[in-house]
């Protein structure tokens, strides 16, 4: 029989049923697994071992099948679920999911799973220790990096529930890509419309641009909604990532999950996993104590993180809060001086807030946090660059002694957004809303200097004025009673950012920008707006 | 009337799987169910000629779906679908009235000749 057919399914299921696997093995080792779950974890293995024989992998099915053993002799309690079963089924879903990835990748699997069948045929409580330390284990599984990785085969739904759903059907996400797309070029073409019906004045053209525009907000809803993903698609890995650290740093830690029924853009919730595993490795590693500083401070011994997802109006808001040693932001300026990010001038005039964006600054994160776990090349600017890239921004609280939260605020989706228009000299440029914390008109005399800088009062706190049109290279001579700004985020600090005029808020269509100039710092893409006008979309938050 | 084929279990893969065997041979999938509960229901409302039946599946159980469409329709035929391994599971769907077994992974070509013999009976 051809199996070629069912093969992308085969992918995508067993990858569901891995990434319900390896949820599984985590809960129960914390011990919140329930009956309920060790028969979920049974029959994940089954059927991973059924759909495996089937395709004629007879490798995957072989160890499959043992982890369905090994969790059918838990089931009957002739074996206690503990961390030696954790660490080999954890062994063994990595290996598992590396095999299909071969499939995936249609290369012929080299992958030894003897040495782990072997193990697992012979698991007995307390022997495991002997067997991995003598580093076999790690010649069978390779690093476990491309654990949960997306993949154009990642399903639509992401909960085991709800895949099996016989009144859904499946869609390549591209197909996805391509609707969202072609409901951009329709959002363009009808401000293209409305300004041609402008300039005719003929009420028919306007009535039927009227109803256009509602029938485009109706598809313009529906697409985004047949793109939503709930955040468990990408969060269900995160238990695995937090314990693989905790265990390696002799952490103990309690780790929570909420909302992940919360739905996202696909195409944000792919791009928010590297920030979050990011944020979650740096909460771990930095910001829980260890167990002796948190006895010293009266803590319980164990730390806790949590990642939360909720909606707020007409976005996602996603948290992680710990409840370790939080930061000073007192020290946080005096090293971003020292290492001459701020001037001294700048750093006295920091609230608390805008101390601890300075993590975000490139260049801020010392040496000697760089360890074996968070020093990977990715920091903190990273994480703000991206989530600013998806259209979101990132806010950092915290309270010394008692945790720190990061907070992510993403837009339900991409590609089309809302962008306030402004002028300068001659040219249209489009600032994405997320970046406009408000607007001001401000008269002239509510300015005032402190040293060459000009500041102006902002909720009785000095903003220093910078205009955007000098930023930027253009003519800056802004005349005029009052000045149009807006007030924005720039390297963790607020400031306010001078324009020659706001035209208005509008929904663009955002299409990135090709070489050379995708790699501008400063521009986060373009758009075509009604009269045909090309605008550039500014990334406030890089435009120094 | 064309012969109809009510195909539960809780893997896509191996609906889709068996859909394909099937409908190869003419036979006209009514409908699938994704669990025990699922597959009780959908016995009621489409009253197949055959039900595939996998055993082990979320909610409830294949073993549990098959004695409760049996109470509904003594005379239901439903084939059980398992995998090697599961004799003792055989055996009590056995007891619980199936009417035959494939066994998993499908051979295409005993799963053709399991329907038409329960079918024709």
């Amino acid at each position: 029989m051809d199996m070629s057919p069912y093969r992308d399914l085969f992918i995508s299921e067993s990858r569901e049923h891995l990434r319900a696997v390896s949820e599984l093995i985590v809960k129960m080792e914390q011990e919140t697994g329930s009956r309920a779950d060790v028969d979920a974890l049974f029959r994940a293995a089954h059927s991973l071992k059924g759909m495996a024989a089937s395709m004629g992998y007879g490798e995957i099915a072989e160890l499959s099948h043992r982890i369905e053993d090994i969790m059918d002799r838990v089931r009957k309690e002739e074996l206690v679920f503990d961390g030696g079963i954790a660490d080999l089924l954890l062994e063994g879903a990595d290996l598992l999911e590396m095999m299909i990835t071969d499939v995936a990748n249609e290369l012929q699997s080299v992958r030894d799973i003897g040495d782990l069948v072997q193990r697992l045929a012979t698991y007995r409580p307390g022997a495991e220790g002997v067997a991995a330390a003598d580093g076999r284990d790690n010649a069978a599984v390779a690093p476990t990096a491309r654990h949960g990785q997306p993949s154009s085969a990642t399903p639509l739904h992401g909960e085991p529930d709800r895949y099996g759903d016989a009144s859904t059907v499946r869609v390549r996400t591209e197909v996805l890509d391509h609707l969202i797309n072609i409901t951009g070029e329709l959002i363009t073409n009808k401000h293209r419309l409305m300004t041609v019906g402008r300039e005719l004045a003929s009420p028919l053209l306007d009535e039927a641009t009227v109803e256009l525009s509602r029938l485009l907000r109706d598809l313009h809803t529906e697409v985004l909604l047949v793109r939503l993903v709930p955040f468990s698609t990408i969060a269900d890995r995160f238990p695995r990532v937090v314990r693989d650290l905790a265990k390696k740093i002799g952490k103990e830690i309690v780790f929570e999950v909420d909302g992940k029924g919360i739905e996202l853009d696909r195409g944000i919730l792919e791009g928010l996993s590297d920030p979050l595993v990011h944020i979650l490795r740096n909460a771990v590693d930095h910001g829980l104590e260890s167990a002796g500083e948190r006895r010293a401070c009266g803590k319980p011994l164990q730390g806790r993180i949590r990642l939360i997802a909720r909606r707020e109006k007409d976005q996602v808001v996603v948290v992680v809060e710990d409840d370790g040693r939080g930061m000073d932001p007192a020290r946080l300026v005096a090293t971003a001086i020292e290492k001459r990010l701020v001037s001294p001038e700048a750093g006295r005039l920091m609230s608390a807030r805008e101390a601890f964006m300075l993590t975000c600054i490139p260049g801020f994160s010392t040496a000697r946090e760089v360890t074996d776990v968070s020093g990977r090349g990715v920091g903190m600017d990273a994480v703000r660059s991206t989530v600013q890239a998806l259209g979101g921004n990132l806010t950092i609280e915290s309270e010394l002694g008692k945790g720190s939260s990061f907070i992510l605020r993403l837009p339900l989706t991409i590609a089309i957004i809302n962008v306030l228009l402004v002028r300068l000299a001659r040219i249209t440029v489009a600032i994405p809303v997320t970046s406009v914390q408000r607007t001001v008109e401000l008269r002239r005399d509510l300015i005032s200097s402190r040293g060459k800088q000009k500041v102006f009062d902002f909720d009785g706190e000095p903003l220093p004025l910078l205009s955007l049109n000098r930023v930027l290279g253009l003519p800056h001579s802004h005349a005029g009673e009052l000045l149009s700004l807006f007030v924005s985020e720039l390297k963790g600090r607020r400031v306010g950012l001078v324009v020659d005029g706001f035209i208005g808020q509008q929904e663009i269509f955002v299409k990135p920008l090709g070489r050379p100039l995708a790699s501008m710092k400063g521009l986060g893409g373009g758009a075509v707006l009604g009269n045909g006008e090309v605008v550039f979309i500014l990334d406030v938050a890089n435009i120094l | 009337m064309g012969l109809t084929v009510l195909l539960v279990d809780d893997s896509l893969f191996m609906r889709n799987m068996l859909r394909g065997i099937l409908e190869e041979e003419g036979y006209e999938v009514i409908a699938e169910a994704v669990d025990g509960v699922d597959a009780v229901r959908k016995y009621r409302e489409f009253r197949p000629t055959v039900t595939t039946m996998d055993i082990v599946m979320p909610v409830k159980n294949g073993i549990e779906a098959l004695r409760e469409i049996r109470v509904l329709d003594a005379n239901a035929c439903v084939v059980m679908c398992s995998a090697v391994g599961q004799e003792s599971l055989v055996h009590a769907a056995h007891e619980a009235g199936a009417c035959d077994f494939i066994l998993k992974p499908f051979n295409p070509e005993r799963v053709k000749e399991v329907i038409k013999r329960v079918a024709g009976a």
